[in-house]
């Protein structure tokens, strides 16, 4: 009973934080002389009043829960990756080039590549004690501007107008208008969750990330653990840059990761690094990323109040926890 | 080549300015056992207020301290996060990024439909800010942190915590306020006196790789001049082989500097020893 109240707790610590950000953000646009009511509609019928919209949402959730389940396993783990947008670019880039061999090779070498970036921070880290949280991020810089080069060199299309690739061989078959890639997201955060919660291998993971020392003591070999969650969680993000390619751009330019990688931090800590609750907050954040596009359309104000929204709820989140479990 | 790269050396000097002052900063905090990632966001927050202020005032002086008082904003509320509520440093200084990235790109695109960034900024005149940061800075913190009592139980609140008699929370959040003095300033110069404005998101990862050089330096003032040098010396190269057409493509020299930043933490990570409580709280 205590743990399903306390369970209780925290979902409503969540609404509240995603409530606070949406009013902020009426707020803030009211401070530029725009009306807060009329900006809360848009945000809302652009999110999920019509059936257009509620596609637009669905479409933007699938990255943004396999971004968020990435942060999910690796803060689990207690290493700091926050790769994500690297690892979901050279995920992108492996499932173009490897798209002329179906939609399960191009899928398998998203998660590959994806991987492997992660993994060059974890050797730095293990290796020559380089810490991961700014090497990841150094690693996303390096990737954005590979995906630049690529795109304006041996990639670039055919016809050469452009600053972008040709559309992948492969695409992820449609149901309506929503590709397979949903299927697959919360595919993935089942496996997430009964990979943390009914394996070995995740009784090992987060006992790593909630006590390293006593870890080492009960026999877990720690730096290899570490290893394995930066590859599982890399990988996620590199299926997240492969489906977002696959199922809905088709093509890579150099604004292909619009921040993603970093949403997935936010996507995350809102469902208490939870693979299920993921599902949820990454609905939610979709609805924030569709509904600031239909603002940034029809009233002008950047897309950019999606990050800002982003940032509000986790300074809420950990703000309130903080504040509450103070002695 | 190398009359290209010793040509392009003053140059270097003047564009790691920002780096360099930011590179100081996060000592300081480093010392007293915070991490503040989130200095990324303070300086890109610092460039808009000073690009703000400065044409409202028409003086480059007020522009510099418009740049000083936004990052003092951001500072005040990571501190507050950080120092008074505890929350994870890391977290945080990610939100804090966030936060900046997210209010910098929208007020721009308000603010740019009125024409305000469309105006040219006043320009600096006497360039000040260059001998500031390379030598009149680091000698006052040099002596600052190694000279006196405060510096003292700074690194004491950053080594051990529990041996600081005085408040640890009064020393951080003093370190705090040193730090956003500077980022204030190499905000304020990166859109004032290194470009013609603010851009989105135009610190470009400046704080990671500001963070990155003060393990290089060992969290010493020495050291963070040095590892700013090697990095200058190496954004020279970066330069010349742009202005020389060296045949390398653009944006894969344009990803050099991360490159050398990640050899830089390669290199010498795994042989410094970080003051004991960072990123603990």
């Amino acid at each position: 009973m205590k743990r399903a109240l306390s369970g209780f707790n925290r979902s409503l610590t969540g609404f509240a934080a995603a409530a606070v950000a949406v009013l902020l953000l009426a707020l803030s646009g009211a401070a530029f002389g725009h009306s807060p009511l009329e900006l809360l509609t848009i945000l809302v019928n652009g999110s999920v009043g019509s059936r257009f919209a509620l596609e637009g949402t669905l479409l933007k959730s699938v990255p943004l829960l396999l971004t968020g389940l990435s942060v999910a396993i690796a803060f689990r783990a207690g290493v700091w990756n926050i790769g994500g947008e690297g690892q979901f670019i050279v995920g992108a880039l492996a499932a173009l080039l490897a798209s002329r061999w179906g939609v399960a090779a191009s899928l398998l070498a998203a998660m590959l590549a994806g991987a492997a970036w992660a993994s060059i921070a974890a050797a730095m880290r293990l290796l020559r004690n380089a810490p991961e949280v700014l090497t990841t991020i150094l690693l996303n810089f390096i990737a954005i501007h590979l995906l630049g080069w690529c795109v304006n060199g041996p990639l670039r299309e055919r016809a050469g107008q452009y600053p972008q690739s040709d559309a992948a061989a492969a695409a992820l078959p449609l149901f309506g208008s929503v590709h397979a890639g949903v299927f697959l997201a919360v595919a993935a955060s089942v496996a997430a969750w009964w990979l943390l919660y009914r394996t070995a291998e995740g009784l090992r993971l987060r006992a790593t990330g909630f006590n390293p020392s006593a870890a080492k003591w009960a026999g877990i070999n720690v730096k290899g653990q570490l290893a394995r969650a930066m590859a599982i969680s890399g990988a996620a993000a590199g299926l997240a840059g492969g489906i977002e390619l696959l199922g809905v751009t088709h093509r890579l330019f150099e604004r292909f990761a619009a921040g993603y990688g970093y949403s997935g931090i936010a996507v995350a800590l809102l469902a208490q690094l939870h693979p299920l609750a993921t599902i949820v907050s990454a609905l939610f954040f979709g609805a924030l990323v569709t509904g600031a596009g239909e603002l940034q359309r029809t009233a002008n104000i950047s897309a950019a109040v999606a990050i800002f929204g982003q940032a509000v709820v986790i300074l809420v989140l950990i703000g309130f926890e903080r504040a509450r479990s103070r002695p | 080549m190398l009359d290209l790269v010793l040509d392009a050396i003053p140059l270097a000097i003047v564009a790691s300015v920002p780096l360099l002052l930011a590179v100081q900063g996060e000592l300081v905090v480093q010392r007293g056992g915070i991490i503040n990632l989130g200095i990324e966001g303070t300086m890109l927050v610092a460039a808009m207020t000073a690009v703000l202020a400065a044409q409202a005032t028409d003086s480059v002086l007020l522009g510099f301290a418009g740049g000083i008082a936004g990052a003092l904003l951001v500072a005040l509320l990571f501190g507050t996060f950080v120092i008074l509520l505890r929350t994870d440093q890391i977290v945080t200084g990610t939100a804090i990024n966030l936060l900046a990235l997210g209010l910098t790109s929208f007020i721009y695109r308000e603010l740019q439909q009125d024409g305000v960034f469309v105006d040219s900024i006043p320009r600096i005149e006497h360039d000040v800010v260059v001998p500031l940061a390379w030598i009149g800075i680091p000698i006052v913190l040099a002596i600052l942190l190694w000279n006196t009592t405060f510096g003292l139980r700074l690194r004491a609140c950053g080594e051990n915590p529990d041996a600081v008699a005085a408040s640890i929370r009064s020393h951080r959040a003093l370190a705090l306020g040193i730090e956003a003095l500077l980022a204030g300033l190499a905000g304020a110069y990166l859109s004032l006196g290194l470009s013609s404005g603010f851009a989105e998101n135009m610190t470009s990862g400046r704080g990671f790789i500001a963070l990155s050089i003060v393990i290089f330096g060992r969290w010493k003032v020495k050291g963070a001049l040095l590892g700013t040098a090697v990095f200058g010396l190496a954004a020279a190269l970066q330069y010349a082989m742009q202005a020389a057409s060296s045949g390398i493509p653009f944006h894969l020299l344009l990803a050099l500097p991360y490159v050398v930043t990640l050899a830089i933490l390669c290199g010498v990570a795994g042989r410094v020893r970080a003051p004991e409580a960072l990123g603990k709280n």
